[in-house]
């Protein structure tokens, strides 16, 4: 019966597509053309650097298009994944060199391919310049997230503030799912050394960030 | 030369509108605003519009032949209006095509170019005189100029590929967790100093699709919208997107359609 029914849908699809009534395709039938373009459409130098095109389990989740909302179960799954991948400094110390972190806080580079070549340095840039603003006088800065002027004068620096800092930037999800900003730590972009470096630059009282 | 003198108040129309919708307070801010305005009011890029028209009337490649007969919709050597149709389906590659691809369509199979030589070289050096797809792409697109989008979803086809390019503009991949959407999916937004345009937004997405092929003053050049697409991919840490890829034309399809209505004025002039 089922069968059958299944049958005259299919007729019935392709007879509408011979009447020209051609019409959008399904979501799952978009996701398998959407994806197998993904698939085919990209060249890079390594074989390896064509995994950066895959998602994983978050992203998918986090790909809602127009304005579809994520569901409770999913805003859970997307912060139980986040909350599991943070991983900590070797040292243990959350806080490091606050003018390395500023070095990195304005620094837009690294890991771009172009040309058959794979922008290869010892580190990535941190991009948060690209999209916060920094110190107060400080012009050429973005705003596709939110200020971070004085940010360490807001929050002070305590231990839990401190731990917060290094992990909304080691990966945002785990407190804002499915925000804008990238996963810096968990994608590997940056290493926690690294991040250690951009907790100092955002908290320490002698941060530019943190000039009156 | 009405035409050129046509295709230019258009630009100058486009560019007083763009400014115009800018608020006051972001163009004070805005320390690149005068020379970025200046450059805007005399478009080098208008050059490479005579040169792709004679690239288009040369016979040219293997087979010595001149692009007259290329069809990009409205029948062979037909430009005027033809590019606020694309992209659209076409019987003889049973393709969804944009302009870009469907122009190397025309150098393969008319004139008898290699394909791999022309994607090669599609997108030019930054300070070089461009490539000829680039020229040719500004040219035809000129010929639209004052016109309005007119994308029409019909084939099966051309609705897929529309569906397609929506899914990519929300997809997140790579290492910066990065799809179209989360630089383009707010109004008045910036990276560094540099305006995003707002492309779920009508007014923004307008302003995508009636700019391109543009001048862009850091290249000293002119750039298709398939090098737009291309170099978003190279800041988001992905991949290198292929020229003419269904990808890409899934891309141009999403954004074109939903442009639709917005008045061509070509070149742009981008940063």
């Amino acid at each position: 019966m089922r069968k059958a029914g299944l049958m005259w849908t299919v007729f019935g699809a392709a007879a509408l597509i011979a009447a020209g009534c051609a019409t959008y395709p399904d979501p799952a039938t978009t996701r398998q053309m959407a994806e197998k373009m993904v698939s085919e459409d990209f060249t890079a130098p390594a074989p390896a650097l064509l995994k950066r095109l895959a998602q994983d389990r978050s992203q998918s989740i986090c790909s809602k298009i127009g304005d579809a909302k994520l569901t409770q179960e999913e805003a859970a799954e997307v912060v139980k994944l986040a909350r599991a991948s943070i991983q900590y400094p070797a040292s243990g110390k959350l806080v490091g060199n606050w003018k390395i972190g500023d070095d990195l806080a304005h620094d837009g580079a690294g890991d771009r391919i172009q040309g058959g070549r794979l922008e290869k340095r010892k580190e990535n840039g941190g991009l948060c310049q690209n999209c916060h603003a920094l110190a107060p006088d400080e012009i050429n800065v973005g705003n596709v997230g939110p200020s971070l002027t004085g940010y360490g004068l807001k929050l002070g620096n305590s231990e839990a503030i401190v731990k917060l800092t290094y992990e909304r930037i080691y990966n945002a999800w785990a407190y804002s799912p499915c925000a804008n900003m990238p996963r810096l730590g968990a994608t590997r972009h940056l290493t926690p050394e690294q991040i250690t470096h951009m907790v100092a630059y955002l908290l320490d009282p002698a941060s530019p960030i943190n000039k009156r | 030369m009405p035409n050129t003198r046509g295709g230019l108040a258009a630009v100058l129309l486009a560019f007083l509108a763009a400014w115009g919708a800018v608020p006051v307070l972001a163009q004070s801010d805005d320390p690149l605003g005068v020379g970025r305005k200046m450059l805007a009011e005399d478009n080098p890029g208008e050059l490479w519009i005579e040169r792709g028209k004679a690239l288009f009337h040369q016979k040219r490649g293997p087979k010595g032949v001149s692009l007259e007969q290329c069809d990009f919709g409205q029948g062979p050597g037909k430009l005027e209006g033809a590019t606020v149709r694309l992209p659209r389906y076409f019987p003889d590659t049973n393709k969804v095509q944009d302009l870009e691809s469907r122009l190397l369509s025309c150098m393969v199979q008319l004139q008898g170019f290699n394909r791999d030589d022309i994607v090669k070289r599609a997108i030019s050096p930054a300070g070089s005189d461009g490539s000829d797809v680039e020229a040719l792409a500004l040219y035809i697109t000129s010929r639209s100029n004052g016109m309005k989008m007119d994308v029409s979803l019909s084939h099966q086809k051309e609705y897929d590929m529309y569906k397609a390019g929506e899914y990519l503009f929300y997809r997140r991949s790579g290492q910066t967790d990065f799809a179209c959407v989360q630089c383009h999916g707010e109004a008045n937004r910036r990276i560094r100093l540099q305006d995003l345009i707002h492309m779920t937004d009508k007014k923004g997405v307008q302003e995508v699709v009636s700019t391109w092929p543009a001048y862009r003053g850091a290249h000293f050049t002119v750039r298709t919208m398939q090098w737009r697409l291309y170099d978003c991919f190279w800041q988001m840490r992905l991949p290198e997107l292929k020229y003419a890829s269904d990808t890409s034309i899934a891309l141009i399809t999403y954004l074109h359609y939903q442009g639709n209505g917005a008045v061509i004025g070509v070149p742009g002039f981008k940063r």
